[in-house]
């Protein structure tokens, strides 16, 4: 049975440095993981900076080659070279970032690239085909195309901004998103509102998310399954509860007991202590 | 007997800019009271466009345009008849820094310098403000460096050749070698990992009780503050508009802003449902009339479009700014 | 652009200055199509006559109107100067895009180019061409040597910016939005890029009326077509300071001085439109 997506041995180095002295980086070791093609899933990478969670979306974007191992979506290797296979790929696998500032052009209006993702891989004629297949992407996240037409990113908000990705990684009707950390930088009271829209999408759109994050909260909400990677390497993976829940490996523990939501009230509180250590030293 | 180390008073900080003939002012900061007690930490929360930032900017005097000080005062209890550090004279400034007031600021590299080795930077910033021999200075920022779990082979080291979690430590470090009285922190742990933030905070709070200084910790993160912070200020459209012990605030939040943003938080063992709050962040440059948070507010009433509501006594050492609470403990 | 240009003239004094002088100068170029004498005869007027009413900054000692004849001096090497401009523009995007964009070998190579021609000593290069073509030697033809030789500084510059382009997210947005390479190059990152291409035209055209002006007074040049240049070179060949004709030197450096110091200062203003973060934040601003 073909997997939506599978990652067999998929391993990335770098080399920094000159031809006489270089460095050897071993961001991504060995990772294997499947998604099933025949339900979508909230796929979620946890780890954090350094981990190799970017390097690994870079791969299964098909904008950089594993140095060793392959990846397969939909039963073919993932196209790297432009051409009409990766364009085909490109429709079906689309991408969200995690600063929705950045994802447009801060001189350009947003819409541009709304419209252009409808008609390149929408499969929509110019004009009216293509406003109303933007119209539906919009409708989707939760916003209207008059509100977005002619704007530029800073005339929206963080939230905003980033469900205007998102629709437009919808226009094409993807089977995947990859969504690198698409809520750490939108204000916390937001967070949610996109969190859950992903949720949506899985369930109504049958489109499978892998879901790039540090924040297990978030992870533990809306994922089906979960990845734990530490220097690359993957350390846990299973149901996204059941690893939370009770995490094996001491990293997974290390991590979930580092989490301070606001369970966590008081971890740090003061000691009302009577001695209290002084340094015997004179301050100017 | 719990003195105010710093007292805040009907603080306004705006940003006014003129370009190209055109006429803007960002009202970052709107009208902020409050203090902050000996020997507590006082955490600060907000997001985008709440204005935490420029508040914590302009009580430490980094006031530059197109950022002014409109009205009000930061007054600290070791500096008497100085109205803010930003209209104080560059000696008075000079004599607090460091050795009273200190800063843990959010990129470490922005207090490390890149050029020298952290035994120099250590030199730079403490050597004036504690007396004894060179070897004396020594031992001293060794025996201080051990208190945030960092040895002797740190100070032969560059900023570089250390990784951000122990950047963040020497920083800590050097700004609490001398004792001070008051130390601003502004998000000394949010690019930091899960796990060292969670060992940092734990030094913060150690240091705090051996000092017994007064902390202002800035971060939008509330679980940061959960575990950290003694007193919580939730900021909104650049003012306050709710302020009690932590515990009790978290438990029982009053303002509807307050009270949106903690059901929206999601948390480990639990999948029930939560939903953002509606809306975007306040427009400073445009603000709404009356009470900022009405656009977004469920219980809106008439009057929250035209007043806006005073942060007032509500309960136990907290402080509402809504006119749904009513007046009065 | 127009918007631009208009808010800058408003409020930028520096830029006020420079337009004016350029104004002046372009002024006096216009002229020289209504101008009475043609501008390669000689002996129409009285030699060697000061300022006057009627000649009104003098005569050369070969009898021309000194006047006229900076007009069409100022006109040729305006013309030559904005001609190596936008040629070496051309191929410094070129480049420079290409070598940013595509990175790898591409980059690999079209550096060493760019390096190669960085490093040549320009100077004794035109010479050494001025002696091998000789009176071949048209401003037209040294117009197109030197943009070749004066691309490859800012192709680098150019390059810089459009890998830092390269790596910022909205152009993998751009290129999953379906857009090729291309497109990308022009819509996407030529806004970013254009403000310090004027910049630099700006500068390479101080440079090339510099250098021109330097061939043609020690006579390396076609000193037929009037030129500031030539001017000066025909002034020294005439002892025209020793003789006391002062005004045939004079006004023809001033006015390229004029030039200089105006374009010079239209540059240094368009600085602050170069950086895009003080443009935004003329645009409008996030509130903080």
């Amino acid at each position: 049975m073909t997997a939506l997506l599978r990652l067999d041995n998929v391993s990335q180095t770098f080399n920094r440095g000159g031809l006489l002295s270089g460095q050897r980086i071993d961001a991504v070791k060995n990772v294997s993981f499947a998604l099933a093609e025949d339900r979508s899933e909230i796929f979620a990478l946890i780890g954090e900076s350094g981990a190799g969670k970017t390097t690994l979306s870079r791969m299964v974007l098909g904008m950089q080659r594993p140095s060793s191992g392959t990846l397969e979506f939909e039963g073919r290797a993932i196209p790297t070279a432009p051409g009409a296979a990766r364009r085909n790929f490109m429709a079906k696998v689309q991408p969200i970032f995690q600063n929705p500032f950045e994802a447009f052009n801060p001189l350009k209006k947003i819409d541009r690239f709304l419209f252009l993702t409808a008609q390149r891989f929408g499969g929509a004629a110019r004009g009216a085909a293509a406003d109303l297949a933007v119209d539906a992407a919009l409708e989707r996240v939760g916003l209207l195309l008059a509100e977005i037409r002619g704007r530029f990113p800073h005339e929206l908000s963080g939230g905003q901004l980033q469900r205007v990705a998102i629709a437009r990684a919808l226009v094409s009707k993807p089977h995947l998103i990859v969504a690198d950390e698409p809520v750490s930088m939108v204000d916390a009271s937001l967070r949610m509102s996109i969190v859950n829209l992903f949720a949506r999408l899985r369930d109504e759109m049958r489109i499978s998310i892998i879901y790039i994050t540090h924040d297990l909260a978030t992870a533990y909400t809306i994922s089906d399954r979960l990845l734990i990677m530490q220097n690359g390497a993957v350390v846990e993976a299973g149901d996204a509860r059941a690893v939370l829940s009770a995490p094996k490996h001491p990293y997974s523990r290390a991590l979930r007991d580092a989490v301070l939501t606001l369970d966590s009230i008081g971890l740090f509180a003061a000691k009302r202590t009577s001695n209290r250590v002084t340094e015997d030293r004179d301050v100017k | 007997m719990n003195t105010a180390v710093l007292q805040v008073e009907d603080l306004r900080a705006y940003f006014r800019t003129r370009y190209f003939g055109v006429k803007r002012e960002v009202r970052a900061v709107d009208g902020v009271t409050f203090e902050v007690r000996a020997d507590e930490i006082y955490g600060l929360a907000g997001e985008s466009s709440s204005g935490k930032t420029t508040l914590v900017k302009a009580i430490a005097g980094l006031v530059k345009p197109p950022l002014q000080l409109v009205d009000g005062a930061a007054r600290f209890s070791f500096l008497p008849g100085v109205r803010t550090l930003a209209t104080a004279s560059p000696d008075v400034v000079r004599a607090v820094r460091w050795s009273r007031l200190s800063y843990i600021m959010q990129g470490s590299m922005s207090v490390l310098n890149p050029l020298r080795r952290i035994r120099s930077t250590f030199d730079d910033f403490a050597r004036d403000h504690i007396a004894g021999s060179a070897a004396e200075f020594e031992r001293a920022v060794l025996s201080h460096l051990g208190k945030v779990r960092l040895d002797s082979s740190v100070l032969d080291a560059y900023p570089h050749e250390l990784s951000g979690g122990m950047r963040q430590r020497v920083t800590i470090a050097l700004a609490t070698i001398c004792n001070p009285q008051f130390v601003i922190a502004d998000e000394p742990t949010t690019a930091l990992d899960v796990i060292v933030q969670r060992e940092v905070l734990g030094m913060i709070r150690q240091l705090q009780q051996e000092i017994g200084s007064s902390v202002l910790f800035v971060t939008h993160d509330l679980g940061v503050h959960a575990a950290l912070t003694d007193r919580l200020g939730i900021m909104y459209g650049g003012r306050l508009v709710e302020e009690a012990p932590t515990a009790q605030l978290l438990r029982e939040p009053r303002h509807p802003y307050t009270r949106h943003l903690i059901a929206s938080l999601p948390r480990i063992g639990t999948q029930e449902r939560r939903d953002g709050l509606p809306g975007g962040p306040p427009n400073l440059a445009d603000p709404a009339t009356g009470c900022r948070f009405h656009p977004r507010c469920p219980i809106a009433m008439d009057v929250c479009r035209t007043v806006a509501p005073d942060l007032r006594p509500s309960g136990d050492d907290h402080r509402v700014a809504c006119h749904a609470e009513g007046a009065g403990p | 652009m127009w918007r631009i240009f208009k808010d800058l003239l408003k409020h930028n004094g520096e830029f006020r200055a420079g337009a004016l002088l350029i104004s002046i100068v372009v002024a006096m170029a216009a002229l020289s199509f209504i101008s009475p004498y043609a501008p390669d005869v000689s002996y129409v007027v009285a030699p060697d006559v000061p300022p006057n009413a009627s000649n009104w900054l003098g005569t050369t000692s070969r009898g021309q109107d000194v006047f006229w004849q900076l007009t069409f001096a100022i006109r040729n090497t305006l013309l030559f100067g904005l001609l190596v401009a936008l040629l070496s523009r051309l191929v410094a995007l070129m480049v420079g895009l290409l070598a940013g964009y595509c990175g790898g070998w591409v980059d690999r190579v079209l550096m060493s180019v760019n390096d190669t021609f960085n490093v040549i000593p320009l100077f004794p290069l035109l010479i050494l061409f001025y002696f091998v073509l000789r009176d071949r030697m048209s401003t037209p033809l040294l117009a197109v040597l030197m943009a070749s030789l004066g691309w490859a500084y800012d192709a680098r510059l150019i390059r810089s910016i459009a890998m830092s382009l390269k790596s910022r997210e909205f152009t993998a947005t751009g290129i999953f939005s379906g857009m090729t390479a291309r497109e990308i190059l022009l819509e996407q990152h030529l806004p970013y890029i254009m403000p310090i291409v004027f910049s630099t035209a700006l500068n390479n055209m101080n440079w090339s009326i510099g250098l021109q002006v330097t061939l043609a007074v020690l006579g390396f040049m076609d000193i037929e077509t009037p030129t500031i240049g030539s001017m000066i070179y025909w002034a020294n060949q005439h002892t025209a300071i020793v003789a006391g004709i002062w005004w045939w030197i004079a006004f023809p450096v001033a006015l390229v001085v004029m030039t200089f110091v105006g374009l010079f200062l239209l540059a240094v203003s368009m600085n602050e439109y170069i950086d895009p973060r003080s443009r935004l934040a003329g645009m409008e601003g996030a509130s903080q």
